[in-house]
């Protein structure tokens, strides 16, 4: 008896380790580790009308997260996902009695051109972008402010709603959408010339130069893939809540990026992918959900939501990898 | 000199170490007395590193004894430990920390031994510096930054860093010291090359060194004595003075068998077609770098160009990549003229190809073989419509050249950063034996590989050459030239000298 049950230690010891040892691995635990804990404190929490909540909050996020995803994977960043999120979202509901459901790819288009812009300056005029996407991002929200002039405003074209508030299966639309442009993102990411072009030059820009690769363009077009994404997330931001100001999305980017991260996408770029990107969603925008089912206050919510943040990073860093460089 | 009277240094005896069931090291013995350079060769994987990093302690050997002045003693636990003992290592790369000053860098990660009532005492560590910089007649100021000075400089402050090193751990101003350079001359030309190997032969005077190359002409002219290692066993001891070897002997106890690649190189014919130009240059010139050069590259020639560090080869090479642009002149690839500071890329869709030995600048070290060989070779694995990746044309491609080029590898899904040196090598080279452009221009190819796998390397490259593809190569080893071109350019001071036939260089290489 004793004998079986050290056994069955030993194997949860090495599960343990295993685990620790394979970044892969950590994300998927933590999923399962999510959804047990707030079942316990909450049993309300994977009831019907808790996951179509917890659906709700992560489906748009998804969108701008596989976006901003290309660009980590170019060992870039993109600081100007949720500003041009905002941006696309007030953008609809401002000109959708202008311009009826055309405003969709009007919106889109601009967001791209504002990716376009992000890329020019990465790209031709060597700005780092981190430095250009942030200014970019202010430039945004100061437009945002300026065409909202700070008013919430509601979206009443019911058209524009049922984009995401229809419900199929019994399950709203937006996540159908979203899920489809995840499965789209990761097909592009592992199985085209672009999507491995993109991990090249996150994994040795020099050598992806040499191989013909013609880098700037590239750059360009990743930066406008992101503008693009993060404008359709703001489209479906939109249509599933109704309304909106300036306000939204306030502290929003950094668990975008802590939800590429938790994924498994380091920052140093050339690994993860958009297909990694989900069960970083899941686990950044469900604790968030959770703890906001259970009345935790918005700065604990933080708290928690940035030590989340640093703990995936801890997590899925290959240290091994690390510590190579350093012994050599 | 009757050092061998005297007790070594260093005496290690029987050491064994395995990664696994792999045996790294197998019963290797060494002895280093004071005043001598024992050169240590053998293969990529013949166990040099794995020796050397038993003697810092980084790897701890599972057996072996270790002597010190006849007193059985342990191994090193730690890089500390091993000053202690009077050893210190001297890595192959990113060993100077560029933004520091001479003093600074001779005394990092010692700086406590210089810290007064006030902070540290920077006139005390300036003199220290200074005594030591003239003790090893290093040609820099204390006060020059580290990336001012030339890299052979960087090598000897580097050097002088290690002793300081042990002299601090050990307290003692005459201490012993072994340092072990770790091909201290790969990144290194020739003339930096000739001028830090003539410092460390001055140095003997101070300390032994343990010097770890695969350039058989520096153990042939510089070491005392030189250990021959493979597969992880001692296979060789020659003693430089007394033992007359040859650098031929050398090598077949390197390899372990004849090399019948020289012949097998030399029977490849040359077939120049000089009615097609396929590149020519017109009074190139880009200033500070080269002047006025022209000539032609026919069809399947290899032209090379040689000259000294600083003679614009380097820059003339990649202009021509597409690395960088030119100020005057004209550049023309097949008749065509060409945009001024068109990028790589473009270049490569006209056909030239631009191939460095540095695989830092060419290999992806986290991707699999078929990866790194199929990125240059994307539209040959894309389906017909959507152009999506089709992965088993990927493998096949890649499963192809790695049995053309014998690369040692059990499959071709494993990263190359597992390889081999001279098997990662071949895995560029083996992207451009697919890619097959008209041109390819070669940079050092077969820089920091050993002798077996560069003869490969030789044998592909010649083979590329008779199918038509012409090339440029710039080396810093005179022989890379003997072996490959047709012609030669002679460039100083960024000035084209004259072109000569590759039996004219042989005459010059001799002389």
């Amino acid at each position: 008896m004793s004998l079986s049950n050290n056994n069955e230690k030993m194997s949860i010891g090495r599960f343990i380790s295993e685990t620790v040892a394979s970044p892969t691995r950590i994300p998927f635990v933590v999923v399962i580790a999510v959804i047990l804990i707030f079942q316990l404190m909450n049993p309300t929490f994977l009831s019907y009308q808790g996951l179509v909540t917890l659906v709700y909050s992560m489906s748009y996020f998804l969108i701008a997260a596989c976006g901003l995803t290309f660009v980590v994977m170019m060992g870039s960043f993109d600081f100007s996902s949720i500003s041009v999120m905002k941006f696309s979202a007030l953008l609809c509901v401002l000109y959708i009695d202008d311009f009826g459901l055309w405003i969709i790819p009007i919106t889109l288009l601009c967001c791209a051109i504002i990716g376009f812009v992000s890329g020019f300056l990465v790209a031709k005029l060597g700005v780092p972008s981190f430095m250009a996407t942030l200014g970019i991002s202010i430039v945004v929200d100061g437009i945002s402010l300026l065409m909202s002039k700070g008013f919430l405003h509601l979206m009443e074209h019911e058209g524009f709603r049922s984009i995401s508030t229809t419900f199929i299966a019994g399950i709203p639309s937006v996540f159908h959408w979203s899920i489809a442009i995840w499965v789209l993102c990761a097909v592009l990411a592992a199985t085209t010339p672009f999507g491995r072009r993109t991990y090249a030059i996150g994994g040795n820009a020099r050598a992806a130069v040499l191989s013909g690769i013609n880098l700037d363009s590239q750059r360009i077009q990743v930066f406008m893939l992101s503008g693009l994404l993060a404008g359709a997330a703001g489209v479906f931001y939109m249509s599933q809540l109704g309304g909106g100001s300036v306000e939204i999305g306030g502290q929003m980017m950094i668990p975008l990026f802590a939800s590429v991260v938790a994924g498994g996408t380091s920052l140093r770029g050339g690994t993860g992918g958009p297909q990694n990107t989900l069960l970083g969603v899941i686990i950044i925008t469900w604790i968030q959900s959770g703890l906001r089912m259970m009345g935790t206050g918005m700065e604990t919510q933080m708290v928690i939501l940035g030590l989340i943040a640093i703990g995936m990073s801890i997590a899925t860093t290959d240290r091994n990898k690390f510590r190579r460089v350093i012994v050599k | 000199m009757t050092e061998r009277t005297l007790t070594p240094i260093l005496d290690v005896r029987n050491v064994c170490k395995s990664f696994g069931k792999v045996y790294a090291l197998e019963d290797v013995s060494l002895k280093i007395f004071p005043s001598e350079i024992v050169g240590v060769v053998g293969e990529n994987g013949a166990g040099k590193t794995t020796l050397m990093k038993s003697l810092v302690g980084i790897h701890v050997p599972e057996k072996g004894e270790w002597y010190d002045k006849g007193v059985k003693a342990a191994f090193p636990k730690d890089p500390k430990d091993a000053a202690k003992k009077g050893i210190s290592i001297v890595y192959q790369e990113r060993g100077v920390v560029p933004s520091l000053q001479v003093y600074q860098f001779l005394f990092l990660g010692n700086e406590e031994k210089y810290v007064g009532a006030f902070g540290l005492q920077i006139p005390r560590m300036k003199k220290a510096a200074q005594e030591i910089i003239d003790e090893f007649h290093i040609k820099c100021d204390i006060e020059d930054f580290m990336f001012e000075l030339p890299l052979s400089t960087q090598k000897m402050v580097e050097i002088a860093r290690a002793v300081v090193n042990i002299r601090l751990e050990q307290n003692k101003q005459d201490a012993d010291s072994v340092i072990i350079l770790d091909e201290p001359t790969a990144p290194l030309n020739i003339e930096e090359r000739h001028e830090l190997l003539n410092e460390i032969v001055r140095l003997k005077a101070n300390c032994s060194f343990v010097f770890v190359t695969h350039i058989m002409q520096e153990v042939m002219e510089y070491m005392d004595r030189v250990i021959v290692l493979r597969d992880g066993r001692q296979v060789g001891e020659y003693d430089m003075a007394t033992n007359k070897v040859t650098e031929n002997e050398l090598v077949r106890m390197i390899l372990g068998k004849d090399i019948d690649g020289q012949e097998k190189i030399q029977r490849i014919p040359s077939r120049v077609d000089n009615s097609e130009t396929v590149l020519s240059s017109k009074e190139l010139s880009k200033r500070g770098s080269y002047y006025n050069i022209s000539f032609d590259l026919s069809k399947g020639e290899c032209l090379g160009v040689l000259g000294s560090a600083g003679s614009g080869k380097s820059e003339l090479i990649e202009t021509i990549a597409g690395i960088n642009g030119y100020d005057e002149g004209d550049l023309l690839i097949r008749g065509k003229s060409t945009k001024n500071h068109e990028l790589p890329y473009a270049r490569l869709k006209k056909g030239v190809g631009y191939f460095s030995g540095e695989i830092a600048n060419e290999l992806f070290y986290d991707w699999p073989i078929t990866k790194n060989i199929s990125i240059l070779n994307i539209e040959k694995i894309v389906t017909k419509i959507f152009h999506f990746l089709n992965f088993k044309t990927e493998k096949t491609l890649a499963a192809d050249i790695s049995k053309q080029l014998r690369i040692k590898t059990p499959n071709v899904n494993i990263t190359v950063s597992s390889l081999s040196g001279g098997n990662k090598q071949k895995v560029t080279v083996g992207k451009w034996l697919e890619k097959k452009p008209d041109i390819l221009l070669l940079e050092d190819p077969t820089i920091g590989i050993d002798v077996g796998a560069r003869e490969d390397i030789y044998e592909t490259i010649l083979n590329m050459k008779e199918q038509g593809i012409s090339m440029i190569l710039v080396s810093d080893d005179p022989k890379e030239y003997s072996a490959l071109c047709d012609r030669v350019l002679m460039m100083q001071q960024g000035k084209a000298q004259k072109i000569i036939s590759k039996e004219e260089l042989k005459e010059v290489l001799q002389t």
